[in-house]
């Protein structure tokens, strides 16, 4: 699982590089997203540009992402190609997650 | 005259010729002197395919130019038989292909025997279908099927000694020249899961489908050309693939053996289509597939229509779906679940846009076939689709007691769920709840529809309920399955009838025309000798074409009553052999039919049909006075060789039990004459033909019912008063025919005699054989039986499924041609 990410004033964000967010890379991004959030990084937000499909897997690792983030923090995902956005409406997860078309408005967002 | 409009010059023959050759050499890559029949019969698809493509690209401009409304016609089933013969005639091409053929030195016949039926249907639902696209592309209405490209069709019967055996039936649906595969347009299914719920951004319960698998569907369009070629609509048939397709770096990255295995699994989906009367066996399988079918379809029209429009607020005015019978059914909670969760409308306005865009089409009375779905397996299955079904019928119920409060036990019988343990959802309720319209499929079935199968919704919802009668394509069934009546109709009445089959009404005048019987008798007479070689090819049963040909040709069901056929042709059997009675006409009786693998009273019949043919075909006291025979393996492209060549159609279906029927409208659209009960379509034959050219014979519905309920029936009375039937039924009970398997036929018998024959045949017994014995006698006067037949086959306008769409089209749908 390839992540990068960086700090834009209180906001971190966090790319990931992988092309597949399923099975197989879910365990190791929720194991890196718990690292940040433990570390002490409450606003996050999750830029999925480069994602081209997720699974069943890959959302409900992101979910569990998100209750850990619950509290004091928040979880914005932006980015999302169509298909993958597609998934998340399947799921009545677009519902849940504050989701941004750029990154910019993300970071906004999270700053306010 | 030529079959159908001739479109090509004779340049046309030569670019036909020119692209045979091109696909014979660069399509399956031999030189035309090395090509087998079926190498051939790929090409000539594929020259007729490259047509049918260019129609087909030109109807969708028309229709996206216009911004038509389009209907889809969702069907687990579609029977659709060979298809060069009808691309031919439809393109106004076959005579030019088959001249062009033989100018090549191949003979088209031959060509078109290589093609394998595509039977992907049980009967008469499936070829309804097929029938339907056919009329709406030779309407111009913009029409589509929808199903399932199932890799194994309707399985391929056999007989041995006497058994039925199933075969698998691969009709080739991957290398099948008629489908096109639509790989780009392919779709993501979600299935199987759990929910979870969690507060959405507003602080509202927000239920989340989680740890679905993923299943894509990849459609492969089938054209479907209209007469005259010039609209070709298609059937979008979906196969199942995993979702490695949809990206291969699964099988790059992961596990590889669990990838092929995930693959194998997901692909089963569409792998075979089950026979009738034995989806209990793989319940959890047959209900995928029917949302497999459900959710592409949903999700295909949804993507299509938002190509060309912004929003999904006038959908309904664009878009019709006839959800051919409840196999569909999901449909109302799937478009429901993909307005509310994926396009985030509100419930309202969703169930609005639901309801004005489904319609279903009822097709059984019979309680046993109403499908109903344990809520445990939906749950599994579909969890978010089970919350959807509760909510809407919650909000049905609502309205239920606001119309009769304090009727409990009316919400009970109403409720899409059934309580019970386990609980189940009622797909029909669920159909009639999501629909804006519910229909028969004849006068009689949707009456009964209306007033014993669901009388509290037709009581809370009057307007919903309407009748379509079903009919039959003359095209296929008329003029290409017989060439030699067509041929005749068109030199009589000109070929309008093709397209209207009201004209043939035209024949009444020649109805007492001695010249014009005698053309027809010899056309019938030359059909029937080309049904005599097939049976003696494929039965090894050599039969005489001057006997009448008493035909039952349809899948084996109880209700059918091919049991009540046989029990006659003991009769006549015994009363040759024992009473010394020669037979009032010599007769062969000809069935052909499939039963369920596993319906062991159908299987049976098959038996006692075989056995009693086996005994009565080498008696030599029957003296060419009886012949009993059964064509194996019943399909589309069988029927169409017996049914030119019938002369009496057995419609003996227990009143009250047949839909409909459609074989008893191409019987008679052919020439063979009706025997048969008050039931289904029979009664609108009766009120077409005139009660002088039918035999009707019978128990009414209302009699049955009257029987029934008051428990007035013993077949006990009928076999003691009534020597003939003691006679018949001591014949299956002894060992007459079953000498090597003492008992063989005794759960024939018990079923009748000792728990209650259900299906009333011995109380129809008598009634059956004196109106057998009327036809036989009309038959032996052909001047007679030849007015009766022109009558029929003059009659027939009703039972063209032209008709039957253009209601549809009308009072349905609200679907216009677009020329």
């Amino acid at each position: 699982m390839q992540v990068e990410d960086r700090k834009e004033g209180d906001v971190l964000v966090v790319k990931v590089l992988n092309k597949r967010l399923d099975a197989q890379a879910a365990n190791d991004f929720k194991e890196k997203m718990t690292e940040y959030i433990n570390n002490g990084s409450p606003l996050i937000v999750l830029n999925m540009s480069d994602v081209d499909f997720v699974d069943s897997s890959g959302l409900g690792a992101m979910v569990s992402v998100l209750k850990l983030s619950g509290g004091d923090g928040q979880l914005a995902v932006c980015g999302t190609t169509e298909r993958v956005a597609r998934m998340f409406k399947l799921t009545r997860m677009n519902k849940v997650f504050s989701m941004f078309e750029e990154e910019s408005e993300a970071i906004d967002a999270l700053s306010q | 005259m030529k079959k159908g409009k001739v479109k090509d010059s004779t340049n046309g023959l030569r670019d036909f010729q020119n692209s045979v050759r091109h696909h014979v050499r660069y399509s399956g890559g031999k030189a035309l002197d090395q090509a087998s029949k079926g190498d051939l019969y790929e090409a000539v698809a594929l020259a007729v395919r490259d047509r049918l493509i260019d129609g087909m690209l030109e109807t969708d401009e028309r229709y996206k130019r216009q911004d038509a409304k389009r209907l889809y016609y969702l069907s687990l089933e579609f029977l659709m038989g060979r298809a060069l013969g009808n691309n031919l005639y439809n393109l106004g091409v076959f005579d030019l292909a088959k001249d062009a053929l033989t100018d090549m030195g191949v003979d088209i016949e031959e060509v078109r025997d290589s093609e394998i039926d595509a039977a992907l249907g049980n009967g008469g639902l499936g070829r309804l279908a097929a029938c339907f696209l056919d009329s709406m592309a030779t309407l111009g209405m913009p029409g589509y099927g929808y199903g399932i490209n199932y890799e194994f069709g309707l399985f391929r019967q056999e007989i041995d000694n006497g058994c039925q055996k199933e075969k698998p039936d691969h009709w080739h649906s991957e290398e099948t020249p008629w489908l096109i595969q639509r790989r780009s347009e392919a779709c993501i299914v979600p299935v199987y899961g759990r929910i979870e719920h969690y507060q959405d951004k507003s602080g509202n319960d927000n239920p989340m489908w989680m740890d679905w698998k993923i299943l894509i569907g990849v459609p492969h369009d089938m054209p479907v050309a209209g007469y005259g070629g010039n609209t070709v609509n298609y059937l979008r048939l979906f196969s199942a693939r995993s979702s490695d397709e949809f990206d291969m770096q699964i099988f790059n990255e992961g596990d590889y053996f669990k990838a092929v295995q995930q693959k194998m699994s997901s692909e089963t989906i569409s792998k075979v289509l089950y026979p009738s009367d034995s989806v209990e066996a793989g319940k959890e399988l047959r209900l995928v597939q029917e949302y497999f079918l459900v959710a592409c379809s949903v999700r295909d029209i949804i993507r299509r229509y938002l190509a060309n429009h912004d929003t999904l607020e006038a959908f309904a005015d664009k878009v019709a779906i006839q959800l051919n019978d409840t196999h569909p059914a999901l449909a109302v909670a799937e478009l429901m679940r993909t307005l509310i969760d994926e396009h985030d409308m509100e419930w309202e306005g969703a169930w609005e846009i639901t309801k004005a865009t489904l319609g279903y089409t009822n097709h059984t009375l019979l309680p046993e076939a109403l499908e109903k779905w344990p809520v445990p397996l939906l749950e599994h299955v579909l969890p978010r689709h089970l919350q959807i079904i509760y909510e809407i019928n919650r909000r049905f119920l609502q309205q239920v007691s606001a119309r009769w409060p304090d009727d409990g036990d009316r919400l009970a019988r109403m409720s899409i769920i059934e309580e019970g343990e386990p609980k189940q959802v009622r797909m029909a309720y669920l159909s009639i709840v999501g629909s804006h319209s519910v229909n028969g499929v004849a006068e009689l079935h949707s009456e009964l529809v209306k007033t014993t199968l669901i009388p509290d919704f037709y009581q809370l919802w009057p307007e919903r309920f309407n009748n379509k009668t079903n009919g039959v394509t003359q095209r296929r069934w008329l003029l290409k399955s017989n060439p030699l009546l067509s041929e005749l109709i068109t030199e009589t009445i000109g070929d309008a009838w093709i397209t209207d089959l009201d004209r043939v009404r035209q024949l009444e005048e020649y109805a007492d025309d001695e010249a014009f019987k005698k053309q027809f008798l010899e056309i019938k007479r030359a059909n029937k000798e080309r049904l005599a070689q097939i049976i003696l090819d494929t039965a090894r049963v050599e039969v005489n074409p001057d006997t009448l040909f008493d035909t039952q040709i349809k899948r084996l069901h109880e209700y059918k009553r091919q049991l009540l056929n046989v029990m006659y042709i003991i009769h006549q059997y015994m009363s040759l052999i024992e009473d010394q009675k020669q037979l009032t006409a010599p007769k062969t009786y000809i069935f052909a039919g499939k039963a369920a693998p596993g319906y062991f009273m159908a299987k049976l019949i098959i038996r006692l049909i075989c056995s009693v043919g086996e005994v009565i075909n080498r008696d030599p006291r029957v003296n060419g006075q009886m012949k009993v025979v059964l064509v194996p393996d019943y399909r589309v492209s069988l029927a169409e060789a017996i049914i030119p060549a019938a002369d009496l159609s057995e419609q003996i279906s227990t009143a009250g039990m047949e839909a409909s029927g459609t074989g008893n409208m191409k019987l008679a659209m052919n020439g063979a004459l009706t025997i048969g009960t008050l039931d289904g379509a029979n009664i609108e034959i009766l009120e077409e033909v005139g009660d002088e050219n039918i035999y009707i014979f019978g128990l009414t519905v209302e009699q049955i019912q009257e029987m029934r309920n008051g428990g007035a029936y013993n077949p006990w009375d009928y076999y003691n008063q009534n020597p003939n039937i003691k006679r018949v039924m001591e014949s299956i009970g002894s060992d007459i025919f079953c000498p090597n398997e003492t008992g063989l036929f005794k759960p024939i018998y018990d079923n009748i005699l000792h728990q209650g024959d259900y299906y009333f045949h011995l109380a129809d017994f008598q009634s059956y054989l004196e109106t057998q014995e009327i036809a036989s006698r009309d038959y032996n006067d052909p001047s007679v039986w030849a007015k009766k037949v022109i009558l029929n086959v003059a009659r027939m306008g009703k039972f063209s499924s032209d008709r039957t769409i253009s209601e549809y089209a009308r009072e349905i749908w609200d679907l216009r041609p677009v020329v």
